[in-house]
């Protein structure tokens, strides 16, 4: 019991320290950050935009991680992180598909555009979708962690598609300026200012993920005791 | 090996007399497939010469694409009336020759469903027009197309036994996981009949995209499938 009461305070106070910076983060981003030329003050929302699509994918790879964790290792806990990246890999999607839209609506004069990069963010955020369903359809057990680690594997294998869609197709989306051949071609200012934003949004989503690993890991233990009690 | 082999062989034939037994099995998707090329005339119309190749393609490969999943969505079906597909995961038998059976199964319905719907396309949605799939070069894209999708759909198949929702969940993770596939297929097949490219020229392109993936969900598949079918 004193444990649990350690570790909800301990939780609570990483959580606050967090969600300060990342307060602070957007704030300066907000207020301090110089004006684009071209697309003036609504370029903004990148400080969000691009760390949330970061965050997105970079849940894939912590997903591909723990799923092969799971399948060869055999872990229900292993199981339970998966099941939380895909959660919040879900979350920072949906986040990056609203915010590239309020973005795209100044800038392409569209909300949304069937381009490649548009498209397969979309398809990610089904994949995680899919993923989620397919976990809460099934009867927990060993079979269920199997199976979805499975599945996570092959949605992270879908995500370098993504990455390189930009190259592949014809878009409209701007291709990458931060990580290029030939370095950056953005502000440095504003480079220094993202990366800031990029840090607090990690912090933020590992916050996010392990809080929810350790719910579902508290909901597979009810799950396996309400099982033996019947 | 001997042992695979025999092992192979023989869920192959039960597996080939269960569908021969039920025409149904493939006879269905090949129905929704024509349902769905004369929906697609309907809904064309009148097109301009200019972008019929485009849509046609396009139209063949979604069609193709749609029935290949209802086709790969059953192919367990028989395998878990009379608990057989949990009789056969106590078995000593090799997950491998297990699957190789499925997605050899899997291929030839596949195919039964894949060459009549490129044949119809053409005959409905491309009556008179300036191309034709019924082309040597198309047809090995549309048959590597269908080894990859043959390896998703065995997979995900597997997956899906034990799950509540497969009637929505199979959709929803079979097209986006095989957009890549049916997106190569369409772009090798349009270079191949517009641009008037060769085999050659695409494998550095899109074609070679296509068999990368087939290759990877192929191996993925195989290798994970050992894990789906282990007893708890």
């Amino acid at each position: 019991m004193i444990d649990a009461k350690k570790q909800d305070r301990l939780t609570f106070g990483i959580g606050l320290a967090v969600l300060l910076f990342a307060s602070f983060s957007w704030f300066y981003a907000l207020r301090f950050a110089p004006s684009d030329e071209a697309q003036g003050e609504v370029y903004r929302i990148m400080y969000f935009h691009v760390p949330s699509a970061i965050t997105a994918f970079l849940s894939s790879f912590i997903l591909l991680f723990f799923s092969l964790w799971t399948l060869f290792k055999r872990s229900s806990v292993a199981a339970s992180w998966s099941k939380a990246c895909a959660e919040v890999g879900f979350m920072y999607t949906a986040i990056t598909l609203i915010t590239g839209s309020i973005w795209g609506r100044p800038t392409w004069g569209v909300w949304w555009e069937w381009d490649a990069r548009l498209t397969t963010t979309l398809i990610l955020a089904l994949l995680y979708a899919g993923y989620l369903i397919f976990t809460n359809s099934m009867a927990p057990g060993p079979q269920r962690d199997r199976m979805a680690a499975a599945l996570g594997l092959i949605i992270a294998i879908d995500i370098p598609i993504i990455y390189k869609s930009v190259e592949w197709w014809r878009t409209l989306h701007q291709p990458p300026s931060l990580l290029r051949s030939g370095g950056s071609t953005m502000d440095p200012e504003m480079r220094s200012i993202l990366f800031l934003c990029m840090f607090a949004m990690f912090f933020l989503a590992g916050w996010l993920l392990w809080l929810r690993a350790i719910n579902l890991q508290l909901q597979a233990k009810i799950e396996e005791q309400s099982h033996q009690a019947r | 090996m001997k042992r695979f082999l025999t092992q192979y062989r023989a869920l192959l034939w039960q597996a080939l007399q269960v569908e021969w037994s039920n025409s149904e099995r493939w006879m269905s998707p090949l129905l929704f497939s024509t349902t769905m090329i004369l929906l697609f005339a309907f809904a064309f119309g009148k097109v301009d010469v200019a972008f019929l190749p485009q849509l046609y393609i396009a139209a063949t490969y979604l069609t193709a694409s749609f029935s290949l999943q209802i086709a790969f969505s059953r192919v367990l079906e028989p395998d878990t009336q009379d608990r057989v597909f949990d009789q056969l995961r106590t078995y000593p038998i090799s997950p491998s020759a297990w699957f190789l059976s499925k997605y050899t199964i899997v291929i030839l319905l596949g195919a039964l469903i894949l060459l009549p719907t490129l044949f119809l396309s053409n005959l409905f949605l491309n009556n008179e027009g300036p191309v034709s799939l019924l082309n040597s070069s198309v047809l090995i894209v549309a048959v590597l197309m269908l080894l990859s999708l043959g390896a998703i759909g065995v997979l995900l198949s597997t997956m899906m036994l034990r799950s509540n929702a497969k009637q929505i969940l199979y959709p929803l993770l079979y097209f986006p996981l095989t957009v890549p596939v049916l997106l190569s297929a369409v772009e090798s097949s349009r270079m191949i009949l517009v641009d008037g490219k060769d085999l050659s020229y695409l494998m550095s392109s899109w074609l070679g995209l296509l068999v990368i993936f087939g290759i990877m969900y192929f191996t993925l598949c195989l290798l994970l499938f050992g894990e789906l079918v282990k007893p708890e």
